[in-house]
């Protein structure tokens, strides 16, 4: 086998045990608790009947190995299950729910993308400089802030005293802006220190010597040659943030009352409706795992100098 | 060392490699105060420094810095604007604003510290054996890392919290569940620089266990990777266990977090915004000291990082 293709079958075996261990771990969470899950899903009024009819949906009186592949033949059917709480079908709930968080996460990821590579492209051009001193402290200072209360900063400043936007929910595309920027700024710093790093690295490279020496202006030098490469760790980066950015949007959705699977989320962790908790989570971590394997082809496409090892 | 490379024709014997071990060993304390001098003039970090040792301070003294007791409720207080005597206001169950930030430090400084602790032995641990022994034994830890690692920790943790139950240790075990991860990944690669290193060669050759080699050479050596992983990693505990707080599914109220004070005073925004805004300013001023310290301990333990 050639050394390419050794790679990625590699990388794809990896890809498919790691997916098979998040859907181990989001079944397994259920069984944590040390009482009986029917009962605790039902809470302490259910009656005999109803939990033992639970029981046998559920598959929770037979042995742990029979309820995950139950459990497994069920999703890989496409069927999430069944909410406790709405008494409706988790995928039904779940196709509700998951276009406002995809708006949410969407935006917030651009903004902190966009800031995050402008930021650290200026600090690099003008090393040194107060600009390049103030992406440094900026970055420190959006990452100490916890975006809860940066949303709720927002929402008093922006909705309540100054009224330019409505204060919850999801009204008018202006809704999207203020929980947008509690999710993004957040993220931005992680995007524009490694850019600086990066950019500083690039521009100190024989090749960009050679550009400037066959009299190439610096404008062309900058964007043709340096910013291209200089670009491609970003994407590395861009999957090890999604994690962060999707667990980020949970709260902020919390914080403006936003219809996305954030809340479902939170209000079913509460409610102990473990059907939905276990297919959020479930489907949370195959996007993360799926964007890493594509952060990882983009990046061997975009880069063929990527040496072919395991 | 040239001393010892010039003496070619003394017998090389068991006794001069362990001289020259200790000697390699002193130059690494020099290193040490080298590292201390650099963290010094680093004028963030020395910021950093003051702003966490004011909240360890506040967090000590708490019951003699405030004349308040941080439960007693009050009725006819409540939601009462900042004054003299209530520096930042009351909540709305008539307690003193300023007293349950106080208090809340101790809250917040314990269960961060637990949370590293935890997290901190099992990934050093899990890294110190993925790294040493490798072929197998690394590969199965290393795809445990990557099943973890897909989840977010706050929604992993949200889970775990939800069904264990509330309370500061379910808070430090759903954090710690997840955070071990990035501490075993670090202490992995720091491993597998380090057995390469002559010093593990040499230590092997003059007849030392695998214990004495990991436990002698490899661990203090990893020490200074371990520092750095602590400072980065003590604000990311502390935002996700004050986020779990904020959502309900942390520490419980009347237990004084910061974060619960700030989902609390969600509900008085309009007529008490001091309740939510003053419990952030202290998880964010907590956070900022922590990041400074961290940034200056990187730069101080690698200056080739800082261009």
């Amino acid at each position: 086998m050639s050394n390419r293709k050794k790679y990625w079958a590699n990388k794809a075996l990896r890809t498919i045990i790691t997916a098979i261990g998040v859907t181990l771990i989001a079944f397994l969470i259920l069984h944590l608790t040390p009482g009986d899950p029917a009962r605790i899903m039902l809470g302490p009024y259910a009656s005999e009947e109803n939990i033992e009819a639970v029981r046998a949906k559920y598959n929770l009186d037979k042995p742990l190995h029979i309820q995950y592949l139950a459990w497994m033949s069920n999703l890989l059917k496409g069927d999430l299950g069944t909410s406790i709480r709405y008494n409706r079908s988790v995928n039904t709930l779940i196709k509700n729910r998951i276009g406002p968080t995809l708006i949410l996460t969407l935006s917030g990821l651009v903004i902190s993308v966009v800031l995050g590579v402008v930021m650290g492209i200026l600090a690099a051009l003008k090393r040194n400089s107060w600009l390049d001193y103030l992406t440094t402290v900026q970055a420190i200072f959006w990452i100490s802030i916890p975006s809860f209360w940066l949303g709720i900063l927002f929402l008093y400043i922006f909705g309540l005293k100054l009224r330019w936007v409505p204060i919850a929910g999801m009204v008018s595309f202006v809704s999207v802006i203020l929980p947008a920027l509690s999710l993004g700024l957040r993220q931005e710093a992680w995007f524009a220190r490694p850019m600086r790093a990066e950019m500083l690295e690039v521009l100190n490279q024989e090749y960009i010597r050679a550009a400037k020496a066959k009299g190439l202006t610096y404008y062309v030098v900058v964007t043709k040659h340096a910013l291209r490469n200089a670009l491609i760790p970003i994407i590395t980066m861009l999957a090890l943030r999604l994690p962060w950015i999707i667990g980020g949007s949970v709260v902020v959705e919390v914080v403006f009352s936003w219809g996305g699977l954030g809340t479902l989320l939170v209000n079913s962790v509460k409610a102990r409706d473990y059907p939905v908790v276990q297919a959020i989570l479930l489907l949370i971590s195959i996007a993360v795992v799926l964007a890493n394997l594509f952060a990882d082809v983009i990046y061997t496409w975009v880069d063929p100098r990527i040496r072919m090892e395991g | 060392m040239s001393e010892i490379n010039t003496n070619v024709n003394e017998e090389i014997n068991v006794e001069n490699i362990k001289k020259e071990l200790s000697q390699l060993k002193n130059k690494k304390t020099s290193q040490l105060s080298l590292v201390w001098r650099r963290f010094k003039s680093n004028k963030l970090a020395l910021v950093g420094f003051i702003f966490v040792t004011m909240i360890i301070f506040v967090a000590i003294f708490a019951p003699v810095l405030t004349p308040y007791e941080p439960f007693a409720t009050n009725p006819s207080n409540r939601l009462m604007a900042p004054s003299r005597a209530h520096w930042l206001g009351t909540d709305a169950m008539g307690r003193d604003v300023l007293t349950r930030l106080f208090y809340g430090a101790r809250i917040a400084l314990q269960i961060g510290v637990l949370i590293i602790l935890f997290e901190g032995l099992i990934g050093i641990l899990m890294g110190v054996i993925s790294g040493f022994f490798g072929g197998i034994i690394d590969s199965i830890v290393m795809r445990l890392v990557d099943i973890l690692r897909s989840f977010p920790v706050i929604i992993l943790a949200m889970a775990i919290a939800g069904i264990m139950g509330q309370g500061l240790y379910n808070v430090v075990i759903a954090l710690g569940i997840v955070g071990w991860t990035t501490y075993a990944r670090m202490v992995r690669s720091k491993i597998l620089s380090i057995k390469e290193a002559d010093y593990i060669e040499a230590g092997y050759s003059i007849g030392e266990s695998t214990f004495s080699i990991i436990t002698r050479y490899i661990i203090p050596n990893a020490i200074p990777t371990a520092i750095v992983m602590i400072s980065i990693m003590m604000p990311t505990a502390l935002i996700a266990s004050a986020t779990l707080s904020f959502l309900g599914l942390g520490v419980q109220p009347p237990t004084p977090s910061w974060g619960s004070m700030v989902s609390a005073g969600r509900d008085y925004l309009l007529q008490a915004p001091w309740i939510s805004t003053s419990a952030g300013f202290f998880i964010m001023f907590t956070v900022l000291g922590f990041n400074f310290i961290g940034d200056g301990l990187r730069d101080a333990l690698d200056p080739t990082t800082k261009h």
